[in-house]
């Protein structure tokens, strides 16, 4: 791997993702903050964020393919929400995509991202 | 210096003006503490978002460019703003004429707040600098301007391994939260597995590179977190962020602080 897990007993995860990563070698690939939206910019599940977060991460996947890497490349996540209550779905979701432990993890309430009918966003950095 | 572009073709980003994704082989990278359209006196810039905007643009040239690279070489933005409209009426337009064509991995959120009430864009950039690393340190640390503030306004990674740390909250071990409803235990609960973690993987407070404080709510912070922040610092700080949002993970957590270290 390029990169390495850092895990301490001392302060462990709230959930199941990585507490830090350390990159060891390779190509580091900074991904936009990705939105539930298809290839021609059209909201893909409005008002509806299990929907909206599927797409999300499908779009942060194809991203990390076209780069040679996949979800398991990356080192961190931030997720932004615009709703608490949305957090179970997602983190569902979440948990549906990726093949077991979670990279090092961020979540985020924010006011709002940059179109009101987004719920979720998604950004990360990944070594390839 | 060895940019590659991701999906550079994909119209939804493309006709915004930023890429999915940029990588690059890191071998000196800057990351810059978030800037704000803040003047010499550090009074803010009068004149609202098109003002703030271009401000928060010339003083990160500044900051670029004593590291020898232009827009041309950023990476990663991160545009936060509190209102959405006016950035996308007057401050998308300021900001174009800095960037020109260069096309950045890109996250722009909305916030409750920032620093100042008043202040209505703040931007962070990472970038590729030209050039070897140099052999004299791991971390560069710089200011352009004399702010006061405790705090870097740019952080250069020579070389060495970056490790990025989950968000970290007051938790305990055995799953608890620390400080319920307790700003100065929060504080210290997190520096401390800060420290943890940062140990674990071979990092010190010292070569922390750029931090981000997420808080509900900013003043409530600067009674109490500053002191815990100095003390875990030593006055060695990285470029930092505080913004003030509205939730994080769980209803008890104050405060969520993530840190980018490096390791050589």
């Amino acid at each position: 791997m390029p990169f390495s897990t850092i895990a301490t007993p001392e302060a462990k995860p709230v959930a199941n993702y990585k507490m830090a990563t350390r990159l060891e070698g390779g190509r580091l690939l900074y991904v936009s903050g990705q939105v539930a939206w298809d290839t021609n910019g059209n909201i893909v599940g409005k008002g509806d964020v299990r929907a909206q977060a599927r797409q999300t991460f499908e779009n942060l996947r194809g991203v990390l393919r076209a780069e040679g890497g996949d979800l398991s490349s990356l080192m961190k996540v931030t997720t932004y929400i615009t709703r608490i209550e949305d957090f179970p779905a997602v983190a569902q979701a979440r948990s549906e995509v990726f093949q077991g432990e979670l990279p090092a993890s961020t979540l985020i309430v924010v006011k709002s991202l940059f179109h009101p009918d987004f719920l979720i966003e998604v950004e990360g950095v990944a070594a390839i | 210096m060895d940019r590659r572009e991701v999906l550079a073709e994909r119209p939804v980003e493309k006709s915004r003006g930023f890429m999915p994704g940029v990588s690059v082989n890191p071998s000196r990278v800057l990351f810059t503490a978030g800037l704000t359209g803040r003047n010499p006196d550090g009074g803010l810039v009068a004149g609202g978002m098109a003002a703030q905007t271009q401000r928060t643009f010339e003083r990160l040239r500044a900051i670029l460019s004593r590291a020898g690279a232009k827009f041309d070489a950023v990476v990663k933005q991160l545009v936060y703003v509190t209102d959405i409209e006016a950035y996308n009426a007057s401050g998308r337009p300021e900001r174009a004429k800095f960037f020109e064509g260069t096309r950045t991995a890109s996250t722009g959120l909305v916030v409750r707040r920032l620093a100042d009430p008043a202040m209505l864009i703040e931007v962070e950039l990472v970038v590729d600098l030209p050039g070897s690393p140099s052999r004299t340190s791991l971390l560069e640390k710089y200011n352009v301007e004399d702010h006061g503030g405790d705090f870097h306004q740019g952080v250069i990674v020579n070389g060495g391994r970056l490790l990025y740390l989950a968000g970290q909250v007051a938790n305990s071990p055995d799953g608890s939260v620390a400080g319920v409803g307790d700003w100065g235990r929060q504080a210290e609960k997190v520096y401390e597995n800060i420290g943890h973690v940062l140990r674990a993987a071979g990092a010190t407070p010292a070569t922390v590179v750029k931090e981000t404080t997420w808080v509900l709510s900013i003043d409530a912070w600067r009674r109490h977190g500053p002191p815990v922040r100095r003390a875990f610092y030593k006055g060695d700080f990285p470029a930092s962020t505080l913004v003030e949002i509205p939730g994080l993970a769980r209803p008890e957590f104050l405060v969520e602080i993530e840190v980018i270290a490096a390791v050589a």
